[in-house]
């Protein structure tokens, strides 16, 4: 333990006395630990951002979607890449064959579109609007306040009328009261009747405007993609999730005439499923923080070997003292070994630091709920500290197999 | 008033290869030295005085011979044994000084204790004793360049006693030193031999070998003479 303090302090010295070498090493060091807490900042932030959602929505609800593949899929339009095509679009019958069921409580239809939105001079372009049967407000998150949503009876009636997001009401509207009033969507007159306040999410949503209409008002009113229409599913109180899921999916199958053998051409998927496909994502953050700090470590590293080889040479006399006075070669190596991982030790110190800094401007420009969490740190100070032992290995040996009596006869 | 014998060396070589050609610095040295002796090596350049000053002080291992140290023989020891040897046995005062330039007298003065396993507070106790006894109890913060040499030298034998060694070797202790602070230095030399510690030094200098009871020198690698002076 003595020698530990004593170690720091031997090197806390040589670094003080070689500034521009040690600049390198600790900059390296520093990168690589700064890009691990960044991205371990976001992943949890994008975690957080998933589970707010997610916990919003409640955690039973499930979705039907047309076609869905987890994860980052390319596609190049070839029928092989594009496998939806041999997924038949979902209906509105499906939707209410569904709804009828006992064991489920709500079922959501959504469809998406983007376009034009205008109140009086003012116009922004490719807002996304969304389509969504009335229950929407019971399944999903947020509240609507002020206004309300739409009504049943508004929505059978395709109903003009819609809900704008917070972020489209103030870029519409300013600080005007929005209800009441009229705007255009795709030039078409509706009447805003609610502000919807999002969760606070990561997706940039609650960033970016957004108008709700009935559903069968977006189809009447609104161009849109036809055929990728989805279902939020909320199954009833007291049948379990799997229970519902299996009652969905044997409904669909036999609407569409599926035999046993064949396989679904929908896809249920969980929030659980969702999550995985997060986590699919999170994992090639992963990727890029471990090629990036790698880099960074690296060039640490490399300077950790040249800033070490130069203090072992310049010492060289030192050394022989110290075995003159009885230092073992292990005492020797510990020596310089722990020099080297103070000099990492302290980039990496820089880097949580750079790291920390990055992470609230991360946060301040996208609503990311990012947060550097406790295995980034830990993370990030082993690290250095390993970069130090491994890349101080060489010279530490190097140092502790010096022959005595020609270290002290070194000029 | 030598007490029984310390070291005892037979057939001592030590051969240096240099590419094709083999240098013979020591060639088949005997020699005893007993308790509190107090010896001076000497001859002329190259005769391998420092080479069997390394060799006794365990820096460094013979070609062929033994070497035996309080009855322990050392010649066959490996790197780390040696290490152990020259920390708990060995004092070493060289004629560069070599302290450390960061450190204060007082932690250049620890430094074998440390290496001893000692604890921080006992260590700092004894380093301090040590530097009392060679005089210097009001320099223990000053760092080597704020040291006149003598000064320095002194630091060096209080670091090499700090460890109560057997033996107290010096390879031309007064070789950087101008004539008064050699005299200085020999002083010392002579209070701690009669306190009982056991002295072993190299020079070139007639009149600083005189302070010694003992003289052997060496000649191409072999002893030469060996003249043991009457008490004054
Ligand atoms: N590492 C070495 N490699 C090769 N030859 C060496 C080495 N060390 C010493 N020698 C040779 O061994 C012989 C004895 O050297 P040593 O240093 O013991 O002499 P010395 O008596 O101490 O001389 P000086 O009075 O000049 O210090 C010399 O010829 C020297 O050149
Ligand atoms: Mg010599």
């Amino acid at each position: 333990m003595t020698q530990l303090f004593e170690g720091v302090g031997i090197a806390l010295t040589s670094l003080r006395a070689s500034k521009a070498r040690a600049a390198l090493t600790i900059l390296g060091v520093a990168i690589g630990v700064m890009v691990v807490v960044v991205i371990g900042s976001m992943i949890t932030g994008i975690n957080r951002g998933v589970e707010d959602i997610f916990n919003q929505l409640g955690p039973r609800t499930f979705f039907v979607f047309r076609y869905f593949s987890g994860g980052i899929n390319v596609s190049d339009g070839s029928d092989e890449m594009s496998p939806w095509r041999r997924m038949p679009p979902l209906t509105l019958e499906e939707a209410i064959r569904i709804r009828e069921l006992p064991s489920i409580q709500r079922v959501v239809t959504e469809e998406g579109s983007s376009g034009p939105v205008e109140y009086g001079s003012t116009k922004l372009d490719d807002v996304p609007i969304l389509g969504r049967s009335p229950e929407w407000t019971i399944v999903s998150g947020g509240d609507v306040l002020p206004g309300r949503s739409y009504t049943r009876v508004e929505s059978e009636a395709s109903g003009r009328v819609v809900v704008v997001n917070e972020k489209l009401a103030s870029e519409l509207f300013g600080h005007v009261d929005p209800i009441g009033k009229w705007i255009r969507l795709h030039g078409v007159r509706h009447q805003v009747i609610g502000v919807h306040v999002p969760p606070p999410d990561i997706f940039g949503e609650s960033n970016r405007p957004q108008a709700i209409i009935p559903h069968k008002t977006f189809e009447k009113y609104i161009p849109y993609w036809r055929g990728w229409m989805n279902f939020l599913v909320l199954p009833s109180e007291q049948v379990t999730v799997q229970a519902a899921i299996d009652d969905v999916t044997s409904v669909l199958r036999s609407m569409r005439g599926l035999r046993p053998a064949e396989e679904n051409n929908f896809s249920v998927v969980t929030q659980d499923r969702l999550l995985d496909s997060w986590n699919q994502v999170t994992g090639m953050f992963f990727l890029v923080m471990l090629v990036l700090s790698s880099v960074g470590l690296m060039v640490g590293g490399v300077g950790v070997v040249a800033i070490m080889m130069i203090s072992v040479t310049e010492r060289t006399r030192e050394i022989g003292v110290r075995k003159a006075l009885g230092a073992k070669r292990r005492e020797i190596l510990w020596q310089f070994l722990v020099e080297a991982a103070t000099l990492t030790l302290v980039g990496g110190a820089i880097g949580m630091v750079l790291g920390a800094v990055a992470t609230e401007i991360v946060k301040a420009i996208t609503s990311m709920p990012a947060a550097i969490p406790l295995f980034s740190v830990v993370a990030a100070l082993a690290m250095s500290v390993f970069t130090g032992v491994v890349f101080g290995m060489y010279p530490a040996a190097k140092a502790a197999r010096l022959d005595p009596v020609e270290a002290l006869r070194y000029e | 008033m030598s007490g029984e014998s310390l070291i005892r060396v037979s057939g001592l070589t030590r051969e240096y290869r240099m590419g094709a050609e083999t240098v013979h610095a020591l060639r088949g040295v005997d020699m005893e030295i007993r308790r509190n002796e107090y010896l001076a090596i000497m001859g002329p350049s190259g005769s391998g005085k420092s080479t069997l000053m390394n060799l006794i002080g365990c820096l460094d291992s013979p070609t062929c011979g033994e070497y035996w140290l309080n009855g322990v023989e050392v010649s066959q020891m490996q790197d780390d044994e040696l290490a152990r040897v020259r920390n708990r046995e060995i004092g070493f005062v060289f004629q560069t000084f070599n302290l450390l330039p960061r450190a204060s007298a007082l932690h250049n003065v620890e430094l074998p204790l440390i290496y001893a396993g000692m604890s921080g507070r006992e260590r700092r106790q004894h380093a301090a004793r040590a530097l009392e006894r060679v005089g210097l109890a009001d320099r223990m913060a000053h760092k080597p360049n704020e040291l006149s040499g003598g000064q320095r030298q002194r630091v060096a034998i209080a670091r090499a006693l700090v460890n109560d060694p057997s033996i107290l070797l010096a390879d031309e202790p007064t070789g950087n030193l101008d004539s008064s602070t050699s005299a200085e230095i020999m002083a010392v030399f002579e209070e701690l031999y009669r306190q009982g510690q056991t002295v072993v030094m190299v020079t070139h200098e007639a009149d600083i070998a005189s302070h010694a009871r003992r003289v052997v020198t060496l000649l191409d690698g072999v002893v030469n003479s060996d003249t043991v002076r009457e008490a004054a």
